[in-house]
């Protein structure tokens, strides 16, 4: 249902999109409209969580988690707008496809802890038994995701969605932070040690950034992650991952560099992560990391793997 | 039955000019500290050189009042705009 106001244009939400990515806790700290507040959706509606009755309700939910500054039309198809890996797993598994609408500047840890707690109250109301949830996440989507597993097992007694839980997909995702980020903080870091004040200028607007971008430097998805580093994958879940490449090959100087962009494959496939067991990784040669969240061959992988 | 929208649009304007005259502010704040930083980088130079050094702490001065009050206007605008913003939501 849609209210009676006039509801803001796409490229209004867009923007907010953007700014909350930056500014996303201040937004948030200000109640400031222009933050978005966490919602699951169902083709562009909101679905009311404690009362989600609609026909496609089905026991098998495809959810898409989106990633910094975006929003869940980032998995659209360009020449097919609506479509996405979801509806078209959707089909495949009699499944419904939901995605997830956040603020992306709050910490990844914040973010988890909502999505968990979303999650429990979906499978709760959900019209028809839940029997299994497939999450995919696109960039920090993917680390959102796995916050929200992650507390959820630690809890005293396990989150019940977590029962249902088969299958994660990590798409593009910073394990291990971006290199991006990494840079930024550096660069912050030098120049605000600098003696004049129009150079710490500059570090001042490199600091203008939200805890949720902090969290990529690192790859950090709890509150403890100086103690914990990377935490376990949650057991009992087929977990995969995709990394995107800039060049034709893993060993070119600009895809080792810059992988996919703004992911390496590396991070994306968390390789220093020993204890970590992946079900299996994909690596797609010259496709960066936005094209990663909306494209065939992608899907085609993701196809392979969860059908 | 799914929910209503969140936002309205009316919501939405008030939100941005929210961010837009805060950000402003702060802006002109931290931009005047670099306007003033950078030309003290010239007026330290003005000041060791014979011909210039006995005119220009005043012309510094001026410089400085002149940039100071031009900054904080439009800081104190900026956040006087925004108060009327929040009583509207």
């Amino acid at each position: 249902m849609v209210s009676s106001h006039r509801i803001p244009a796409k490229w209004q939400e867009q923007t907010s999109a953007i700014v909350s990515g930056f500014l996303g806790e201040w937004l948030h700290q200000r109640q400031n409209p222009m933050a978005f507040s966490m919602d699951l959706r169902f083709q562009d509606e909101v679905l009311d969580i404690a009362n989600p009755s609609f026909d496609a309700a089905r026991p098998t939910l495809v959810v898409l988690v989106h990633g910094l500054t975006e929003l869940e039309t980032v998995f659209d198809y360009p020449e097919r707008p609506g479509e996405n890996y979801a509806t078209e797993l959707a089909v495949q598994l009699d499944a419904t496809p939901l995605s997830l609408r956040y603020n992306s500047g709050r910490s990844i840890s914040s973010n988890g802890a909502a999505f968990d707690q979303l999650l429990a109250e979906l499978v709760a109301h959900w019209p028809v038994p839940v029997e299994r949830l497939i999450l995919i996440g696109h960039s920090m989507g993917g680390l959102v995701t796995r916050s929200a597993c992650y507390q959820a097992s630690r809890q005293p007694s396990p989150s019940p969605w977590l029962c249902k839980l088969e299958s994660c997909v990590y798409i593009g995702s910073p394990h291990e932070g971006s290199w991006l980020a990494r840079a930024a903080h550096k660069s912050a870091d030098v120049l605000g040690k600098a003696p004049r004040d129009y150079v710490r200028a500059i570090a001042d607007f490199l600091n203008v950034r939200s805890p949720g971008i902090h969290d990529l430097t690192e790859g950090n998805i709890h509150p403890d992650h100086e103690a914990l580093q990377q935490p376990p994958l949650v057991e009992g879940v087929r977990h995969y991952a995709v990394a995107g490449l800039l060049a034709s090959q893993s060993s070119h100087p600009v895809s080792r560099l810059f992988g996919d962009a703004l992911v390496q494959e590396s991070s994306a496939t968390g390789s220093r992560q020993t204890e970590w067991k992946l079900t299996a990784t994909a690596v797609f040669p010259r496709i960066d990391h936005i094209r990663l969240s909306h494209h065939p061959l992608v899907y085609r992988q993701l196809k392979e793997w969860l059908v | 039955m799914n929910k209503p929208q969140t936002q309205d649009n009316r919501q939405w304007w008030l939100g941005f000019f929210d961010f837009a005259f805060e950000g402003t502010a702060v802006v002109a704040t931290r931009l005047e500290q670099v306007h003033l930083s950078i030309a003290d980088e010239t007026f330290d130079v003005l000041a060791r050189v014979p011909i210039t050094n006995t005119v220009s702490e005043p012309v510094r001065e001026l410089h400085h009042g002149i940039s100071r009050l031009s900054y904080r206007t439009v800081a104190s605008a900026a956040r006087l705009l925004n108060r009327v913003g929040q009583h509207a939501r």
